[in-house]
């Protein structure tokens, strides 16, 4: 075993960085991230699906109006064999999806759209000296249409530039075929319109899709902070001091082995000296912490934009229905992003607690609650929020700097008394 | 769940948004082709084409049905204007009335695909449509054709939103069930951190010893500090192999799993440590004594910390600990014959004696005394009760 210094410290520090606030991500939020591609994709095999019948619908109309045009064509065979790849590229295309899961290599992609290229080149030239595009096109528009089967499995710059770029060569082919006149432009729009849309609005639907789940799951995974202990050290407590502890190990069998002889060097000293600060506080602190700093510290979307003012840990007093009015509360507040750009934040102030009138066995501590926003107005608020906030105990709300300013009289056991 | 549905909507808002506008810029773009409609059908049109962008922007905002309302109603005042001012029917025309009948109206299907009673105004809606868009181009085309065009185009935007619907309670209960996971996760980990927070004498010991490699082992004999940090490197190791350190191998701590252990032996590898270390400690009184294991952990650590207290300041190499009980309580006193100081210059309320010595013997409801004078030695004695 030999050692080598961490990184990074346990107290979000990068060793040798001094006060670089940007690198002091949250390592909760930091591993959802790195798996966040994987569990956005949550669903999306649903939605997968749904695409794959929207284009098997559209080969089936471009499909009729090719048997139906069939005679006109001066050669069918280009069509005909375009038609015949293309339904080969879309058949294997889908079950190949559905066994790759969530995601396709480049390879396959690269294939993918180079097949449908083919398949386009086939379309155009046998219809080109018919030289009416925006009627006679099938197979192509249905090919330009076919990124549907892959929007849950591509990036959307990777599906959008490449439907772009059918769209444009399409266009091109078109504007150069067909004599322009008032009766045809039209029908050259539609059908290019109708080729390319469905993949535009497929992305946006997979892309909100996405959001929605993550948003979700953030949500979700902070929920659970609601049955945590009045004192709880948090996801990434036990993990930080098996770090620490490990890196003790194996410093203290180097030392023990005589890889690092004895009187140390300075630097391994200083380590030694970091680690045991380090391992003092996580044993020493590790339990001052509430459940509403741990949900905000581990949630990426109320990380980034809610500040808490706790001093004497009273969030902790909250009963778990409480504890979930809040945070449903605070989450609304938040989550109703209607305007992306507008920087909405909270900051939720607890304590100091209320002097009860009479002291006594039974009576409960009154722990005012005192919830100030910005850039949130009034009747921009979801009216849920209210019956959230309503569970944590009485409210007033008022306006202040031209935001909502929520004060929440809430009422708790008091510890002394359980 | 609530949340979830309401993230839903607005998911199933921004498509027909984005659905309903994409198409009406097709129709326009239709329109726009020269020789389409006339001047005077362009500034009839033009403002209410504006004004039905106008509410499908705002239908991606909200989900009330007035949006989708003024949606329709704008859309039909513009096929029906288009009818009534444009003579000759072409193709520009004729394109721009089935984008807009056909796709762009069809945006309110998507919003409406929500819930039942959402679903029987999208069938009214679809019906008010198709009868008034069939009856004005009667004349263009076979009412046939148009009917058609239409059904198809709100069937399809309709499967679109139902089929978003549906996603989600899958979704959701994927997402429900990664949560239950989370809160078990949670819970684990918090017995984890517990159990190792709670092998405290344990952690005490190595804490020691990387203070004193913090100071590059100056002052320690190396082969001392060398066995005394291959002992802790042990104690991590079997900490993080899960396993309980077994008391033969881990020298002077105890960490095996029961209600009461004996003094005696403990003390003995206490001392065999400090000798290491070169101080000498003498033992007088009960050797046999039974502890509950937490008081002993408590106690051993405090007795150990007065003895590093002694080792590093006294300036002696010896110390004697006397070891007394009675019925309810375990006494020791560490006394030395060093340079001594006076408590008043030395705060005892210094981390080092209030954290792991008071503090830990107040956990299991014993005290410190500290007595020194300049010149005359230190004792210090500790209490714990049996």
């Amino acid at each position: 075993m030999t050692y080598s210094p961490p990184d990074e410290s346990t107290l979000g520090v990068l060793v040798g960085v001094r006060e670089n606030r940007a690198l002091r991500t949250n390592p909760m939020a930091r591993a959802r991230r790195q798996d966040g591609q994987h569990r956005a994709s949550l669903g999306t095999a649903f939605i997968g699906i749904g695409a794959a019948l929207v284009c098997a619908l559209r080969a089936i109309y471009g499909f009729s109006w090719f048997v139906s045009l069939w005679s006109t064509y001066p050669n069918p065979v280009p069509a005909l064999a375009a038609w015949i790849l293309l339904i080969i590229v879309l058949v294997t295309a889908f079950v190949t999806t559905r066994i790759m899961g969530d995601h396709l290599p480049d390879w396959m992609f690269l294939v993918f759209v180079g097949s449908l290229t083919l398949v386009i080149a086939l379309d155009l030239l046998a219809v080109w000296d018919l030289h009416d595009m925006g009627r006679y096109a099938t197979a192509s528009l249905t090919a330009a249409m076919s990124l549907l089967l892959v929007i849950t499995l591509r990036t959307t710059t990777n599906v959008l530039l490449v439907t772009g770029i059918f769209g444009a060569v399409i266009a091109g082919a078109m504007v150069i075929n067909t004599p322009l006149t008032a009766h045809n432009v039209p029908t050259l729009i539609t059908s290019l319109g109708f080729a390319m849309l469905p993949v535009v609005i497929g992305v946006s639907v997979v892309r909100g899709f996405r959001r929605m789940v993550q948003v979700e799951l953030d949500r979700v995974l902070v929920q659970s902070t609601v049955s945590a202990p009045r004192f709880a050290v948090g996801m990434l407590a036990s993990e930080e001091l098996a770090r620490l502890d490990l890196a003790a190990e194996e410093l203290l069998d180097s030392v023990a082995t005589g890889r690092n002889p004895l009187p140390l060097k300075p630097k391994i000293a200083s380590i030694a000296a970091s680690l045991a600060t380090e391992l003092r506080l996580h044993l020493i602190e590790g339990r001052r912490e509430t459940w509403l700093y741990h949900a905000i510290s581990e949630s990426e979307m109320l990380g980034r934009s809610v500040t808490l003012v706790d001093r004497g840990s009273l969030a902790g007093l909250l009963d778990a229905n409480q504890r979930d009015g809040l945070l449903a509360a605070i989450w609304l507040l938040l989550s109703d992003n209607v305007r992306p750009n507008t920087n909405r934040t909270v900051n939720v102030q607890v304590g100091p607690i209320e002097q009860a009138k009479q002291p006594g066995i039974g009576q409960k501590l009154g722990v005012p609650i005192v919830v100030t926003t910005s850039n949130v107005t009034r009747n921009r608020v979801d009216p849920s929020t209210w019956d959230a906030i309503r569970r944590v105990g009485r409210y007033s709300d008022t306006t202040q700097n031209a935001s909502l300013r929520v004060d929440i009289e809430c009422f708790v056991d008091n510890p002394a008394d359980v | 769940m609530d949340q979830i549905l309401k993230e839903r909507d607005r998911l199933l808002q921004r498509t027909a948004r984005l659905f309903g506008l994409s198409f009406t810029v097709i129709s326009i773009l239709c329109l726009a082709v020269p020789g389409s409609i006339d001047a005077v059908a362009y500034a009839v049109v033009l403002p209410l084409y504006g004004l039905l962008a106008t509410f499908q922007y705002f239908m991606g905002r909200s989900r009330s049905p007035g949006w989708l309302l003024g949606i329709v109603a704008t859309g039909l005042a513009i096929i029906m204007s288009m009818t009534l001012l444009v003579d000759t029917p072409t193709q520009g025309a004729q394109s721009a009335i089935t984008q807009l009948s056909a796709a762009s109206l069809a945006c309110v299907a998507i919003a409406l695909a929500t819930s039942r009673p959402r679903l029987y105004v999208l069938v009214a809606a679809v019906a008010v449509v198709a009868t008034v868009t069939t009856v004005l181009t009667a004349m263009w085309q076979p009412p046939i054709r148009t009917l058609l065009l239409i059904l198809t185009g709100w069937v399809f935007a309709t499967i679109v939103g139902v089929w978003i619907s549906a996603g989600v309670p899958q979704a959701a209960r994927r997402i429900a069930s990664i949560g239950r996971a989370h809160r078990a996760e949670r819970q684990a980990s918090e017995l984890e951190a517990q159990r190792r927070q709670s092998a405290r004498l344990l952690h005490d010991t190595v804490l020691a010893t990387l203070t004193l490699l913090a100071h590059s082992g100056v002052g320690v004999a190396p082969a001392a500090l060398q066995q005394q940090a291959a002992d802790d490197a042990r104690l991590l190791r079997q900490l993080r192999l899960g396993a309980t350190p077994t008391p033969q191998s881990s020298g002077d701590y105890n960490l095996e799993p029961v209600e009461e252990t004996v003094l005696g032996t403990t003390l003995e590898s206490v001392k065999q440590r400090f000798g290491r270390m070169g101080l000498e400690v003498s033992w007088h009184g009960t050797g046999q004594v039974l502890l509950p294991s937490d008081v002993l952990d408590a106690f051993l650590l405090a007795l150990a910390e007065c003895l590093e207290n002694v080792r590093r300041h006294s300036g002696v190499t010896e110390a004697h600990v006397t070891i007394i009980d009675d019925a309810t309580t375990v006494r020791a006193m560490i006394t030395d014959a060093g340079v001594g100081f006076t408590l008043d210059d030395v705060d005892s309320a210094r981390l080092g004696f209030k954290e792991s010595v008071v503090g830990r013997l107040k956990e299991v409801g014993g005290h410190a005394r500290l007595f020194s004078a300049p010149g005359s030695g230190t004792t210090v004695v500790l209490e714990v009760p049996r």
